[in-house]
């Protein structure tokens, strides 16, 4: 498409990257196809192309309104519409800058900004979420509308493996909210990683990948925080850590954007490279250790797997955890439509609450297709969600397998 | 801008104030189905021809027939345009709004009611995907059969609007060979069903004057298709050729033998060179020409069939011959030929796709005048070709943020269209007049026929209201553009050799 | 090639009947006035402007002039090893092309190789005010402008006088085999989509009450193992093609005598096609019923519609019944204004298809 960006932005390097992204885009409308929000509403200005439209007018100098903040927060960011588009648009980074600038010139009204910045606050610290999440566990019933069906019963984790003497360690991404809404996944990661010779080198300096604050248009903040996790894993990275796995694919997705996000900084461009390479999903890991792998004694055999937008769009990682666990001997059932998102999307469904119900009674529709005893997924942003309204228990793929 | 304007005098006739219609339209629409704010309109005012662009008054977003209804009483008793859009990917402007008019989004009409599979029929609202019909139907071993590149993204009813082909229709049809009925709400607000299950259906063929009618003789809510069993298997192969003319002589070749392939493409150099460095098909990028076939059928047909295309490309001079190992293979045969647009649009800023026909033995002629024509203008083209049935699609290389470009790639385009028409084809094959090419509709019909066209225009909308400025020129536009110069049939240059 | 252009003449011809207001009954080999609604009007013969314009069989496109006899084109075709692909009836061999487009009647082939109006690619026409205009093109895609050509096919020269037509053709099938099978008339929709489904070329599928009789028409080796395949007895060649032929043309005995009115009934797929009537042909896998007998039009009409079909009076005038089953009320207006813009002064054919539409 041609454009014309503003004078404010026109030179920057954002402005740059953005013009670059946008003269690529050729208004063909191939990724309204799969774009789970223009699929419910059937609105262009719920499409991807037409979200591109609205963001280029506000980099054109259009003054940014209400409806386009709108439109930009019904965006579940999943990037669907990225793995569709064969020009090879990058919407994910356009509509980041998009949102910040909306952010700064639209300001949010009443409990929507309450909430937000609540949000904000609070999922990226472990201890406060933790303590909250307690209290709300007994006070469940007082909590309002869409927060309250997030606060679930707690389930018991298996123990972390003890230190060990193993010479390959790699470092792990623990999250902020995973440990305290699904605690066992992070021990059992742990103890995967240590029974195939791996050590995991705890950090518990480091909590929230950024994500959170970045999505919700916050994006110094979220560059502030990557900057301190890179000062944590940094004395690590420097004595051998060979990855850094981090089993929540949308916080993956994050730290893989690391070296992106600073490459303008100077004094962190080139480690924020280093970590982008270093990270990875468990998948990537453990295809490789796939005759070590089997079923768990006590998992299902049917499964349906879920794969989180994260892991397929961002990640690309699309149809290896489905491929691993055929092999390792799990039945695994058909997943019509498995590229659309479950309307889970980090903060969205708290902050989009009906659309991501709809999402989410597809998508579950969907994953029962084939009859699955287990729904499995890599994703804790998914889980949650899925887990509120499912018949059948969610787990993360990894709590299914073990070391044979 | 494009060189020309997109509306004349006579297409703005409708200055009417809109301000007591939205306020009806208000009363009937769901309250997120009517766009009046400018920043939401600007997102629907253009369609897959991104340089033409144009804002609506409003755009509605109706959920149910009985709104669609009530919008087109509304805008018929107003006397205000309606142009309706499926997904926006029509790339002669079809669905690119009127300034004076309602833009009628089609969008929430995306539900497939009913896949019978016992009588192969799919019954579907117009706003459904091509492609979301086929994998409703592939549980059933069953699929539809038009495939426009387009497939993934754009409607049904978009499809029936332009009579989309697609790469199977040499064998399998167009979009109009293919529909059984559609439902269409007239200008006045009445509803009607055109065509049946059945095979045929009394009175004149109004079925088939809807496809590729634009949008013009009414509204489409429903479309009935009938769906095809898979092909028991497929082979595909791919030939190269030192030049373009042997491809085209190994083309009719084939047919000469009695073979119509499933599929059959051709792509000149400069397109595989590009489809091969965005997907690495595998293509021989030493050959000025290659030919993508596919062979369907049952496994004896589909034997008999390669063996017999394997001789006649050899004997037509095909330098190399690949046939397909494995699934993966054909798929990736197939995955340049479909990425060849998006493959150009990285190695350009921008492209310009045309979309003539031509009778194929002109073809080594046109491509030649072809490249002459963008040379003249220093511009490049790339050339893709539904080589069974004529179909060319030139893409024009330009970059729209230089001063004169998109003008100059225009001129090319109007030149390879009216290069089309003195062969003794047509100015398009499956895109659509639209805004884009109706000067070139000067070129191609005399005024008497286009008398005609807006008879039959008058016929189903008397006031000329749905997507006034397309498809079909006013005399008035040809008298300007001063090329009405084909009288009774006699064309332009007829020294040239026709069929 | 060869014969003669007449058109000129043709249209002169029109042009003064619009000026007169003479109603003009168009007629090909003229033989026909069994079907459709009675036309009164003096005779416009089209039989002399006739001939091939151009055959090219590599570009599967031929042009001829709309009073070239079937025959003549069917002959050109089969020398170069192609046919058309909807094998149009050519009762005596005296049907023209422009009248078996204006018909837009199509034989057995039809639900497997496609209709009349599938094939046509681009006609010439004159129309009611004495205009010879071209649309449509010798090309096999073509979306410029209303699709005029396909509007003609089937009008029976309502709305103007083909000239001209360019026709897709395509290649004749290596080989061809008709099966007699035992089934139950209400079998064949099941029959043909399990054929179908494997692959088997069908090509036409024939129940006359008794028997099932399926033709097969494709390479070969498709053809040697449908028959391998199903259980049936293959027909002599001879009498294979003679079969195909008289339901083409219409002289099976099923069609005999006029003393009967004919009707024939559109149907959707699967529909029992034995409920209709006592007397009747099946074609086209179940798709097309022929009925002999007096059924009550009204009710049969009505039985069809509510199926999602259509029944027309084929042969044999009924008093106070039209050939044709009415349209709804918009279809009515939309077919009157078009009838109006093609024909302003009534002149051509008028009330051939529907006389309240076409008579003013
Ligand atoms: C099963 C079957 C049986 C048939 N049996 C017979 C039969 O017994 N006798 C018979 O004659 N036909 C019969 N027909 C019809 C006939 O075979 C075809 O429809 C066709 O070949 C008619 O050609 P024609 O030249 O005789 O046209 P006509 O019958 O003269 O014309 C058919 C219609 O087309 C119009 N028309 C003709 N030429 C033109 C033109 N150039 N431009 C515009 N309108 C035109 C006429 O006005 C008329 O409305 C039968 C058809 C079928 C399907
Ligand atoms: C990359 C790319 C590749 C393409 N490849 C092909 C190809 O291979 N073959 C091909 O044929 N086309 C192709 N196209 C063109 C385009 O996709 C087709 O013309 C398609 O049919 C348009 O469908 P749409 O839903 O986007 O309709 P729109 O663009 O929204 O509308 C097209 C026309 O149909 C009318 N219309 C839409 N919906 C209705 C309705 N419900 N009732 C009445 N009128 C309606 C509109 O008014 C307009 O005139 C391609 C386009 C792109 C961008
Ligand atoms: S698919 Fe890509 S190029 Fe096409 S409209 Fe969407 S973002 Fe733009
Ligand atoms: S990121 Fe997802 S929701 Fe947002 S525009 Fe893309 S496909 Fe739609």
């Amino acid at each position: 498409m041609q454009t014309h960006l503003a004078d404010f932005i026109k030179d920057s390097a954002a402005g740059q990257e953005a013009d670059a992204i946008l003269r690529k885009c050729t208004h063909c409308g191939f990724c309204l196809a799969n774009c789970p929000t223009y699929r419910l509403l059937g609105d262009e200005l719920d499409s991807p192309r037409g979200r591109i439209y609205q963001i280029k007018q506000v980099l054109e100098g259009e003054a940014p309104t209400e409806s386009i903040q709108l439109h930009l927060d019904r965006c579940l960011t999943c990037r669907a519409c990225e793995t569709t588009c064969p020009s090879g648009v990058e919407y994910g980074r356009l509509a980041d800058l998009g949102r910040e600038i909306v952010e700064e010139q639209v300001p949010r009204r009443g409990l929507q900004r309450w909430v937000r910045t609540g949000l904000r606050t609070v999922l990226p610290r472990p201890r406060l979420f933790g303590t909250l999440l307690t209290m709300g566990r007994l006070t469940r019933p007082l909590v309002p509308g869409p927060l309250r069906k997030k606060i679930r019963p707690r389930r018991p984790a298996p123990a972390w493996p003890s230190p060990s003497t193993h010479s390959r360690f790699v470092l792990m991404l623990e999250g902020c909210v995973q440990p305290a809404l699904e605690p066992p996944i992070n021990p059992q990661t742990a103890r995967l990683m240590d029974e195939l010779g791996i050590a995991v080198k705890r950090t518990t300096e480091v909590s929230c990948c950024g994500a959170i604050d970045q999505h919700l248009g916050a994006s110094e903040a979220a560059k502030a925080r990557i900057r301190s996790n890179i000062d944590a894993w940094w004395p690590h990275i420097e004595a051998g850590a060979e990855a850094i796995v981090v089993n929540a694919s949308g916080c993956g997705a994050q730290v893989k954007d690391y070296g992106h996000l600073l490459a303008d900084d100077p004094d962190y461009a080139e480690k924020a490279a280093r970590v982008t390479a270093l990270a990875i999903d468990p998948i990537e890991l453990l295809e490789r250790h796939a005759d070590q792998l089997a079923p768990a004694d006590d998992a299902p055999r049917r499964v349906a797997f879920q794969t989180p937008c994260t892991l397929q769009h961002a990640q690309k990682l699309n149809g290896r955890v489905d491929a691993l666990m055929a092999r390792i001997g799990f039945d695994m059932t058909p997943v019509p439509d498995a590229h659309i998102c479950c309307g889970s999307a980090g903060t969205y469904s708290v902050l989009q609450p009906k659309m991501a119900e709809q999402l989410r009674t597809q998508k579950l529709e969907n994953l029962n297709t084939g009859e699955p005893q287990v729904i499995a997924t890599a994703n804790i942003g998914c889980l949650t969600h899925l887990d509120e309204a499912s018949e059948i228990p969610v787990r993360h793929w990894l709590e299914l397998i073990k070391v044979a | 801008m494009p060189a020309h304007a997109l509306f004349r005098d006579e297409d703005l006739r409708f200055d009417v104030d809109v301000d007591p219609l939205i306020d009806a339209l208000r009363q009937v629409l769901p309250e997120e189905g009517l766009i009046v704010h400018e920043a939401g309109l600007r997102a629907y005012e253009c369609d897959g021809l991104a340089p033409y662009k144009q804002l609506p008054r409003l755009v509605v977003v109706p959920e149910t027939i009985e709104q669609v209804q009530t919008v087109l009483r509304l805008c018929h008793e107003a006397g205000v345009p309606v142009v309706t859009r499926g997904s926006g990917t029509s790339l002669s402007g079809g669905s690119l709004p009127h300034p004076q008019g309602v833009l009628l989004a089609m969008g929430k009409f995306n539900r497939i009611r009913e896949i019978d599979h016992h009588r192969r029929i799919a019954r579907v609202e117009p706003g459904v995907r091509n492609l979301a019909i086929t994998e409703a139907a592939a549980p059933y071993g069953l699929y539809y059969a038009p495939d426009p590149s387009s497939q993934i993204a754009c409607s049904i009813g978009g499809n029936v609007g332009e009579n989309a082909g697609g790469v199977h229709c040499l064998k399998y049809g167009l979009t109009v060979h293919n529909v059984l009925a559609v439902k269409v709400i007239t200008m006045e607000g009445e509803l009607t069903t055109i065509g049946s299950e059945s095979l045929d259906s009394p009175g004149l063929d109004l079925l088939a004057l809807m496809h590729g009618s634009e949008g013009m003789l009414g509204v489409i809510v429903e479309v009935t298709v009938k769906l095809l069993p898979n092909p028991l298997t497929k082979q595909v192969l791919m030939a190269s050729f030192a030049d373009v003319e042997s491809g085209g002589h190994a083309v009719a070749g084939l047919i000469a033998r009695g073979i119509i392939p499933g599929g059959l493409e051709m792509m000149d150099g400069a397109a595989i060179q590009a489809a091969e460095d965005f997907v690495q098909a595998g293509y021989d990028t030493d050959a000025a020409a290659i030919l993508i076939c596919e062979l369907d059928g049952s496994e004896a047909e589909v034997a008999d069939q390669l063996k017999a295309v394997d001789e006649c490309l050899r004997d037509h001079g095909a330098t190399r011959i690949q046939v397909a190992a494995d699934d993966e293979e054909k798929a990736r045969f197939w995955a340049g030929r479909k990425a060849a647009f998006p493959a150009v649009g990285r190695i350009s800023p921008d492209y310009y796709c045309m979309d003539g026909t031509i009778p194929r033995k002109q073809l080594a002629y046109v491509l030649r005048r072809i490249s002459e024509i963008s040379a003249a203008e220093a511009l490049e083209t790339v050339n893709v070709f539904h080589a069974g049935d004529g179909n060319l699609h030139p893409l024009i290389l330009f970059d729209g943020n230089q001063p004169g470009q998109l003008e100059a790639a225009e001129r090319v385009g109007s030149a390879i269209l009216q290069l089309c028409v003195e062969v003794g084809g047509t100015v398009t094959g499956e895109h659509g007049v639209g805004v884009e090419k109706i000067n070139e509709m000067c070129v191609q019909f005399a005024g008497a026929e286009i008398e005609q066209f807006h008879g039959i225009k008058a016929a189903f909308d008397e006031k000329g209201l749905l997507n006034p400025g397309k498809a079909i020129p006013t005399l008035n536009r040809c008298a300007e553009f001063g090329r009405l110069h084909v009288h009774n049939g006699e064309l332009p240059h007829p020294e040239l050799e026709r069929l | 090639m060869t014969g003669t252009d007449q058109s000129e003449a043709l249209r002169e011809r029109v042009a003064d009947a619009a000026e007169q207001g003479e109603a003009l009954s168009i007629t090909g080999s003229g033989s026909k006035h069994f079907y459709g609604n009675p036309v009164q009007g003096s005779a416009l013969d089209i039989r002399a402007h006739r001939g091939i314009i151009s055959y090219e069989p590599t570009e599967l496109v031929l042009t001829a002039r709309a009073g070239t006899p079937i025959v003549e084109i069917e002959e050109a075709l089969t020398a170069e090893g192609q046919r058309l692909a909807f094998e149009p009836p050519q009762f005596n061999g005296g049907g023209t092309l422009g009248g078996v487009v204006a018909a837009g009647l199509a034989g057995p082939r039809r639900p497997y190789g496609g209709a009349v109006r599938d094939m046509v690619l681009g006609l010439r026409l004159i129309n009611g005010r004495g205009e010879l205009m071209r649309f449509g093109g010798e090309v096999m895609k073509n979306v410029a402008g209303y699709d005029v050509a396909r509007l003609n096919t089937g009008a029976l020269g309502t709305l103007g006088v083909i000239t001209e037509v360019s026709l897709k053709v395509l290649p004749a099938p290596a080989a061809r085999v008709t099966l007699e099978v035992e089934a139950d008339p209400t079998q064949c929709h099941d029959l043909s989509e399990q054929w179908l489904r494997n692959g088997r070329p069908l090509s036409g599928m024939i129940h006359d009450g008794e028997r099932l009789y399926a033709r097969f028409e494709g390479t070969t080796s498709a053809v040697d193992d449908a028959v391998a395949a199903i259980d049936g007895k293959a027909l002599e060649p001879a009498a294979a093609d003679a079969f195909w032929q008289s339901i083409r043309d219409q002289r099976h005995a099923f069609f005999a005598g006029d003393e009967e009115p004919l009707w024939r009934i559109s149907l959707p797929p699967a529909s029992d096609p034995t409920v209709y009537g006592e007397r009747f042909l099946i074609d086209w896998s179940g798709q097309q019923l022929w009925l002999r007998g007096h059924p009550e039009p009204h009710n049969l009409r009505a039985r069809a519609a509510a199926e999602g079909g259509s029944a027309t009076l084929f042969r044999g005038r009924i008093d106070g019944v039209d050939a044709f089953p009415p349209l709804d009320a918009v279809q009515a207006r939309l077919h009157r204004n078009i009838k109006k813009a093609f024909d302003p002064h009534g002149i051509l054919n008028p009330g051939r298809l529907y006389p309240d539409a076409e008579v003013s």
